[in-house]
């Protein structure tokens, strides 16, 4: 019963289609303001203010054109085509927002939308997510907490991310080395992903730049669901005189795995916002990470020569 | 960081064009600023270019027709430098360039070399027919047209001995031509043809003319010569060169792919046609065929089916390409040594990583074997540029491997102790030169990077700058033979 109904209504669809006469496919413009694929539609206005939409007829001399001046045409238009594609190329190459991506009447096309769908999960997943234990097994650090118990309670209580709880305190003082020139301190932040791929490159790197700088490091050391201000109480607890802070970026769209470098020159409680500096965007789309670390270790330099970071290091630099 | 970022830097730059008639001077100021945001890696670009002195136009000294003066073009600079009230070694880049005939001179070589020692420190010396087309076509503002349209500009700089075309499509290079057009291929003295260059004798006398030294100055194949010209002019635009018009081709036919969408004429010709600089001058006649050549390009049909788009600068095009556009900054995160620079004239060899790791570490030994075969098979010690493209995303292991690979490789090289020179496309030159460092403290190595050479360009780095970059300048080193 239920396929016969269906063999029915599309026999009537087919029949009324026929009868119909096809207009002639528009032609593709990329820059028609107007919805595209859509054949071109005239508006009729009727008695009592009802709305008729017609297709419009293809115009007349199109039609009579002579069939080799027509491809001839044609072929122009697929090279006028091709050179527009072009130009989008270039201009999409500048940027990693999504433009020019095209649409399906007035959605977007179903590789754009499922793109998007992948990197929104993409940044849910690097928030919600745990770094794997074997990277920091790697790098031969330990791991401490914030007073933070879970994923939930962390993005409500920014405050609870920059304090150590009471056993991190305790852990921090027995094992790491006290007063060392730079103090390094990793966290997942808001991107455990972002750890899980760059910290590696970016840590050795560091390391590197800061030995040939003969700029010596104290115990590095993990902490998990950290906010960046916890480097302050780092900071009263091992007295080091610059704490670089390796932390996971809120995820975006362009990217769920961008890390930042938090740096600050004596971070004790109280310090200003503006006495810290960073630098942002490190993953393999932005700075690569290992030039990111070559490049943390003469920044970290700077601020040792000149006593300072943030604005008053701007200031006493000029 | 902020701090770079506040700061403002500037650098002078001067260009020399020696031509075919005439020899002219720029010297122009840059602001380097760093573009990138307060918590970016520093990203330092040219913000600015200011233009603080332009020559008079002078005629190019010469001894004899094929030996160029070099003390009057000596004097020449050094007057001009005072005028403008700057020092050579206040000079911290651009270009020397020898263009159009003057380039076929006996000592042109000499004398390019020798004005880019006593000019500045750091003045490179160029030439080549290709490179003038292209700087002529950022001198007149063909290049920024394209980029900004996106079309296809053909720039045309019709000097003295030749006329070089230069097709940019959005900014993009996609093909140069050479001919043998020019205002000085015939001369005239007291109302009589008084030199007939080769390339112009050769066509007469293929066309059967009868036009020859001594003739009137209104002969009527004057008019036929600067016809065929312009008709050439055409017809090179198109691709469409006879096999008779290769007697005004020099070098290889156009090679652009696509149609040109709008035409620039610059160059002296185009002085004739625009009359930017001096009318006075141009009302008096050159005393050559360039103002004949100038009205049957105006005149010409082929040529009125593009865009014309009048120059920004006509017969200083070059000069202010060569003071302007040649220099370029590396990346801001680089490993130099400032008693290893400036470095000169160091030819520049390809090792594609073929975006993996392995295969370019793969290709390391072969290539630095390859590059001395190349650049120094007499193994004097000419040293060279290394320059890795299309590198995969490397780790830092990656790194040490790549490193370690270079300091064996460089056991290859005939003087090992010579400075390592490695240019890179992406943004890693500090950590492979922090890298070296780790491991061979004693030996010096240059990496520079995020800069756009080719095989076979010459590369040229300067002093480092305060905001921690190299000016760069990238060249072709050819000489008419």
């Amino acid at each position: 019963m239920k396929e016969e109904l269906v063999a029915s209504i599309t026999k009537l669809v087919v029949e009324k289609l026929s009868q119909e006469q096809q207009p002639q496919e528009p032609e593709v413009n990329l820059w028609s303001k107007g919805p595209k694929d859509l054949p071109p539609v005239e508006l009729k206005e009727q008695s009592a203010g009802q709305i008729e939409w017609k297709p419009l007829q293809p115009k007349q001399h199109r039609q009579a054109a002579p069939l080799s001046s027509a491809s001839k045409q044609k072929s122009a238009d697929t090279a006028e085509a091709e050179k527009k594609e072009k130009q989008l190329e270039e201009l999409r190459k500048k940027t990693p927002s999504r433009i020019a991506v095209g649409r399906a009447g007035n959605r977007p096309k179903t590789n754009t939308w499922l793109q998007f769908r992948f990197d929104h999960a993409a940044a849910v997943d690097a928030v919600y997510g745990e770094v794997a234990p074997e990277v920091l097994k790697n790098l031969g650090v330990f791991t401490v907490q914030t007073r933070v118990k879970d994923k939930e309670e962390y993005i409500r209580r920014p405050d609870y991310g920059r304090q150590l709880s009471d056993e991190a305190r305790k852990m921090i003082k027995e094992r790491c080395q006290s007063s060392p020139t730079v103090q390094i301190v990793i966290s997942n932040g808001l991107s455990a992903k972002a750890v899980e791929t760059n910290i590696e490159d970016v840590y050795l790197s560091l390391q590197q730049s800061l030995n040939n700088l003969n700029i010596s490091m104290g115990t590095t050391f993990y902490v998990d669901k950290g906010r960046v201000a916890l480097m302050d109480e780092i900071g009263e607890i091992l007295t080091p005189d610059v704490v670089v802070m390796l932390i996971g970026e809120r995820p975006g769209l362009v990217s769920a795995e961008s890390l930042s470098a938090y740096m600050c020159y004596k971070p004790r409680k109280g310090v200003i916002e503006a006495d810290r500096m960073v630098v942002s965007n490190i993953h393999k789309g932005g700075i690569p990470p290992v030039e990111a670390g070559a490049y943390l270790g003469t920044v970290v330099q700077k601020i040792l020569k000149h006593q300072a970071s943030g604005v008053s290091l701007v200031k006493k630099e000029s | 960081m902020k701090s770079l970022a506040s700061r403002e830097e500037t650098l002078l730059s001067a260009g020399i064009d020696i031509g075919t008639s005439t020899t002219k001077l720029v010297i122009s100021r840059f602001s380097l600023m760093n573009m990138a945001g307060g918590s970016h890696v520093p990203r330092i670009e040219i913000i600015d270019k200011e233009i603080l002195y332009r020559s008079p136009i002078f005629r190019t000294p010469l001894l004899s027709a094929t030996v160029i003066d070099m003390e009057a073009v000596d004097r020449l600079v050094k007057q001009e430098y005072e005028k403008a009230g700057v020092k050579p070694e206040q000079i911290q880049t651009g270009a020397v360039i020898i263009t159009g005939e003057t380039a076929t001179k006996q000592n042109a070589e000499e004398m390019v070399h020798h004005l880019s020692a006593v000019a500045g420190e750091f003045l490179v010396a160029t030439a080549g027919p290709d490179l003038e087309g292209m700087i002529a076509a950022k001198g007149s503002g063909a290049y920024d047209y394209s980029k900004k349209t996106g079309k296809a500009v053909a720039n045309i700089d019709i000097g003295g001995g030749t006329a070089n075309a230069a097709v940019y499509e959005n900014g993009k290079l996609s093909g140069t031509c050479t001919l043998h057009i020019g205002g000085r291929l015939i001369e005239f003295k007291e109302g009589k043809v008084s030199r007939l260059s080769v390339p112009v004798e050769r066509l007469v006398q293929q066309k059967g003319w009868t036009l020859a030294k001594g003739a009137a100055k209104d002969h009527p194949d004057i008019e036929k010569v600067a016809r065929y010209m312009a008709a050439v002019i055409g017809r090179m635009l198109d691709k469409s060169l006879t096999a008779e018009d290769e007697v005004l081709l020099l070098g290889h036919p156009p090679q652009w792919s696509g149609a040109v969408d709008a035409i620039v004429f610059s160059g002296g010709v185009s002085e004739c046609i625009y009359q930017a600089e001096d009318r006075q001058a141009a009302a008096e006649g050159y005393n050559d065929i360039g103002t004949a050549i100038a009205r049957a390009i105006q005149e010409e049909h082929s040529l009125q089916r593009y865009e014309w788009r009048e120059p920004d600068e006509t017969v200083r095009a070059t000069v202010l390409g060569a003071g302007t556009q040649t220099t370029n900054i590396s990346g801001a995160t680089i490993q130099v040594e400032s008693s290893q620079l400036p470095q000169k004239n160091l030819p520049v060899f390809e090792v594609s990583f073929e975006y993996e790791a392995s295969a370019g570490l793969e290709k390391l030994r072969s290539s630095m074997e390859e590059a001395i075969a190349v650049y120094d098979p007499g193994r004097e010690g000419q040293n060279f540029v290394l320059y890795f493209t299309h590198l995969p995303h490397l780790s830092f292991r990656d790194i040490q491997s790549v490193a370690k690979e270079l300091i064996q490789c460089r056991q290859l090289k005939p003087k090992p102790s010579q400075p390592l020179v490695i240019a890179l496309q992406s943004d890693h030159a500090k950590v492979l030169g922090q890298t070296f460092q780790a491991l061979k403290p004693e030996e010096s190595v240059l990496c520079i990077d995020q800069i756009e050479v080719e095989q076979g360009d010459y590369m040229d780095i300067g002093q480092v700058l305060d905001s921690g970059v190299v000016p760069v300048v990238i060249k072709t080193l050819t000489f008419h033979s």
